[in-house]
C-alpha cells in the first residue's frame, strides 16, 4: 500500500514538472500529498528536470528517481494536479480515487494545431499593433504568425532540437516581413512587423520561471531555466540576424 | 489627460487582453480562465503604455507594470481556486522584452556598436525589473484570515 502510494505522489511531481510548474510548487504537492497518505520518512529534492524521493516502504527504505527531459508547456494539467493533492489534503480522495484523478489530469488533451496555429497568429499581429504597427505591419505579422506556427509544429512532429527550431522560426519570419516590403511599397516598417512575429517564440515563461524558482532559493533550478532563456533569446537574435545578413547581400536591401 | 489618449489607451487593453489570450491557449490554459488571463495580461500592459507615455525609462516601466499584473495574478489565483502560474505566466508575455532582443541583434548587425550596448543593456535591465516586480509582489505574504481559508492544501500562490 505505501509502494503505490510512494508511485503516486511521484508520479504527480512528475506530472507538474513536465506540464511546467515550477519547482517549488512540484515539491510542496508531493510533500502534502504524501503526509495526507501517511507516509512515512518522506524525503524529495525537485530539479526541473528531476525528482529525487526516498521514504520508508512496508518492507525498508525505498526510493524514487524521475527524470523529466521535455517540458511541454499544458498549465490546465498543472493546474488539475493541484487540484488532486488538494483533495487528497482534504481526505475528499482516496489512494484509488486520487490514481483514477491523475491518470484523467494527464489524458487532459491540448488544443488542436489548427487553433493553436490561429492563435499564434492572431497573438502575432495583436503584438505588432501594440508594439505601434498600423495595417500593413500587422497583416504582416498575422502571415508570419502562420508560418512560425507551422514551422514550430512540423518540427515538434520530427523531434528538431529546439535551438534549430527557434533559429528557423525568427529567420522565417524576418524573411517574410522584408519580403513583404516590396508589396506595402513606402510607409511600411518591417521591424514592426518582425517585433511582432517575434513576441510569440521570446523565453517569457523560462524567464519568469528561473526567477521565481531563484526567488523561492531553488538557485540552481533557477539558473537552469535562466540559462534555457538566454539560449532561447540568443537563438532568436542569431535567425534575425542570418536572415538580414543574407538579404543585404543577395537582395541589396538597405538596412 | 485627454480625450485621445484615454481612448487609445482603452483600445491598447482591448488588443493586449486578445494577444494574452492567444498566449494563454497556447499554454492550454483551461478556456474559463481565458478572460482572467486577459485581464492580467492588459492590466500589466496598460500600466506599461501609461508609464511610458509619462516619460519613464522602459525597464521602469516594465517594473511598474509588473507590480499589478502580479497583484492582479494573486487575486485570481485566490478567486478562482488556480495556481498563481496560470494568469502569470500569460500575463507577462506583453512585458517580455521582444522588441529589446530583436533590436539588439539589429544594431549589431547595422554595426552601431554603441547603440547595440546600450540596446542589450536595456533588454536585460527590463527582464530583470520584469522578474522583479513578480518577486516582490509574490512575496508579500497574505492575511492569515485568506491564507487559512484558502491554502489548507499545496501552495497556490
Amino acid at each position: 500500500m505505501t509502494d503505490r502510494a510512494i508511485e503516486l505522489v511521484v508520479e504527480a511531481g512528475k506530472a507538474m514538472l513536465e506540464n511546467g510548474s515550477e519547482v517549488f510548487r512540484a515539491q510542496d504537492t508531493m510533500e502534502i500529498m504524501a503526509h495526507s497518505l501517511g507516509i512515512q520518512d518522506f524525503h524529495v529534492y525537485v530539479l526541473t528536470n528531476g525528482i529525487f524521493a526516498s521514504a520508508e516502504g512496508e518492507d525498508g527504505p525505498i526510493s524514487a528517481v524521475r527524470h523529466v527531459p521535455r517540458v511541454s508547456i499544458h498549465l490546465g494539467r498543472v493546474e488539475a494536479v493541484n487540484a488532486i493533492s488538494r483533495e487528497v489534503a482534504a481526505g475528499k480522495l482516496d489512494m484509488e480515487g486520487a490514481e483514477k484523478a491523475l491518470r484523467e489530469a494527464r489524458a487532459i488533451p491540448a488544443y488542436g494545431p489548427r487553433v493553436s496555429l490561429l492563435a499564434g497568429a492572431v497573438g502575432s499581429g495583436c503584438f505588432a499593433f501594440l508594439f505601434g504597427g498600423a495595417g500593413p505591419e500587422v497583416v504582416t505579422a498575422f502571415c508570419a504568425g502562420i508560418v512560425e506556427m507551422l514551422i514550430m509544429q512540423l518540427f515538434h512532429k520530427g523531434g528538431v532540437s529546439k535551438v534549430f527550431t527557434d533559429i528557423a522560426a525568427a529567420a522565417a519570419c524576418t524573411a517574410l516581413a522584408l519580403a513583404a516590403g516590396n508589396l506595402w511599397g513606402m510607409g511600411y516598417n518591417p521591424s514592426g512587423a518582425i517585433i511582432g512575429a517575434l513576441m510569440v517564440l521570446t523565453p517569457g515563461v523560462a524567464l519568469t520561471m528561473g526567477i521565481r524558482d531563484i526567488i523561492n532559493a531553488d538557485y540552481l533550478s533557477g539558473t537552469i531555466r535562466l540559462f534555457d532563456a538566454l539560449l532561447c533569446a540568443g537563438c532568436l537574435a542569431c535567425g534575425v540576424a542570418l536572415t538580414y545578413m543574407m538579404a543585404v547581400s543577395f537582395w541589396r536591401i538597405t538596412l | 489627460m485627454d480625450l485621445h489618449f484615454v481612448g487609445s489607451s482603452v483600445l491598447q487593453f482591448c488588443v493586449a487582453m486578445v494577444a494574452t489570450i492567444c498566449f494563454s491557449l497556447a499554454f492550454q490554459v483551461p478556456r474559463r480562465h481565458f478572460v482572467a488571463c486577459g485581464i492580467a495580461g492588459a492590466v500589466g500592459w496598460v500600466v506599461y503604455f501609461i508609464g511610458t507615455a509619462a516619460g519613464l525609462s522602459v525597464p521602469a516601466a516594465t517594473l511598474v507594470a509588473a507590480l499589478p499584473l502580479t497583484g492582479v495574478s494573486r487575486f485570481f489565483a485566490i478567486t478562482r481556486r488556480a495556481p498563481v502560474t496560470l494568469f502569470l505566466l500569460c500575463g507577462i508575455f506583453p512585458l517580455v522584452p521582444g522588441a529589446g532582443i530583436y533590436y539588439t541583434a539589429y544594431y549589431l548587425l547595422n554595426n552601431e556598436q554603441l547603440l547595440f550596448a546600450s540596446k542589450g543593456v536595456e533588454t536585460l535591465k527590463t527582464a530583470v525589473a520584469l522578474a522583479m516586480g513578480i518577486a516582490i509582489v509574490c512575496s508579500i505574504p497574505l492575511p492569515r484570515k485568506i491564507s487559512r481559508k484558502q491554502y489548507r492544501g499545496p501552495k497556490m500562490n
